[in-house]
């Protein structure tokens, strides 16, 4: 096993933690009080993506732009699941520094018929020093009352590209 | 998800401009005249910005700042965040009054991302992050969290 630096930096933020307020917060007596929670998330959905043979449009004032048919996909999670519809796409533009900038917007619908527009943004880097960082910020607009709580919520998103596609584990930033 | 401590920032903000309502929502432009942020890796003063909140027709307020920020050695960076703030009516109509409230009781998140061109703070361009908010009545205050 490699050492990885992002490892370290778990550990020494796990280390933190407790230094960090996670109890409810207390107003500050004094503006000048600095009180902090740590950031906290909780799962969402995992999601996996289809996707058709890319369109490679090569360099642009923006990098180098190749932009990912998605034909399909599941989420899985406790609170919504379901499929992911043919239509959407991630236009994707490698940076001039080598890093990977992701644009995706797709269709999501529930497995009790409610359709959910998703988008993200997000940046992988391969040759990040603590290894691959593939993050996203996810977003998500619906209609359906019993989904309403998406409109409501930032999310964080971990990808990963694994033999049958792209799998990204999003989670809550509650 | 993992993550660590960035740097604590604080703005201070101008009059806001008031545009009213438009067909995306009520539309409020705040000027952001100054600031400053402190952390292990990030310290310095903000330069200047704005927020261009939108107040939906579902009562939540969406978030789109963009300030320049100077570190304490002179290097300049672009931040811009889009973010969300919403939480009980008390509670919001509490914070409207400029009152102190425990930012516990309401939602105001953000997800700053960074540009800079300066090579010390280009790890700043590699990294996504996300922010918790506190309106506090001097100005909102935002603990940043990079995503590891």
């Amino acid at each position: 096993m490699e050492a990885r630096r992002r490892d370290v930096l778990k550990l020494t933020a796990i280390a933190a933690l407790p230094a960090c307020a996670r109890s409810p917060l207390v107003v500050p007596d004094s503006p000048n009080v600095k009180k902090e929670i740590a950031m906290q998330t909780r799962p969402l959905m995992t999601l996996r993506l289809d996707t058709a043979p890319t369109q490679n449009l090569g360099s642009g004032p923006h990098g180098n732009r190749v932009t990912f048919p998605i034909t399909g996909g599941t989420f899985e999670g406790e609170r919504l699941h379901g499929k992911v519809m043919p239509g959407g796409f991630d236009w994707t533009t490698t940076r001039a520094d080598g890093v990977l900038e992701l644009d995706l917007r797709i269709t999501l619908e529930t497995d009790d018929g409610a359709l959910i527009q998703m988008t993200f943004s997000g940046i992988r880097d391969d040759k990040a020093e603590g290894g691959p960082y593939f993050r996203t910020l996810p977003r998500f607009e619906t209609a359906a009352p019993k989904y309403a709580f998406l409109n409501r919520l930032l999310a964080v998103g971990r990808g990963e590209i694994r033999a049958d596609g792209p799998v990204h584990i999003l989670e809550e930033v509650v | 998800m993992d993550s660590r401590l960035l740097t604590t920032l604080s703005v201070t903000l101008g009059p806001p401009q008031k545009l009213g309502q438009g067909p995306l929502g009520t539309r409020v432009i705040v000027p952001i005249t100054g600031g400053h942020f402190e952390g292990p890796r990030l310290s310095g003063r903000v330069v200047g910005g704005g927020d261009w909140t939108l107040l939906r027709a579902d009562g939540v307020l969406e978030l789109d700042l963009r300030v320049t920020l100077e570190t304490d050695d002179g290097a300049l960076i672009h931040m811009a965040s889009f973010g969300l703030r919403h939480g009980p009516p008390d509670v919001i109509a509490a914070l409207g009054r400029g009152e102190t409230v425990d930012p516990a009781t309401y939602y105001f998140r953000t997800t700053p991302r960074f540009d800079t061109g300066h090579e010390k703070y280009g790890f700043l361009n590699r990294l996504l992050a996300v922010a918790i908010g506190d309106r506090r009545k001097e100005g909102p205050v935002y603990s940043i969290y990079e995503l590891l």
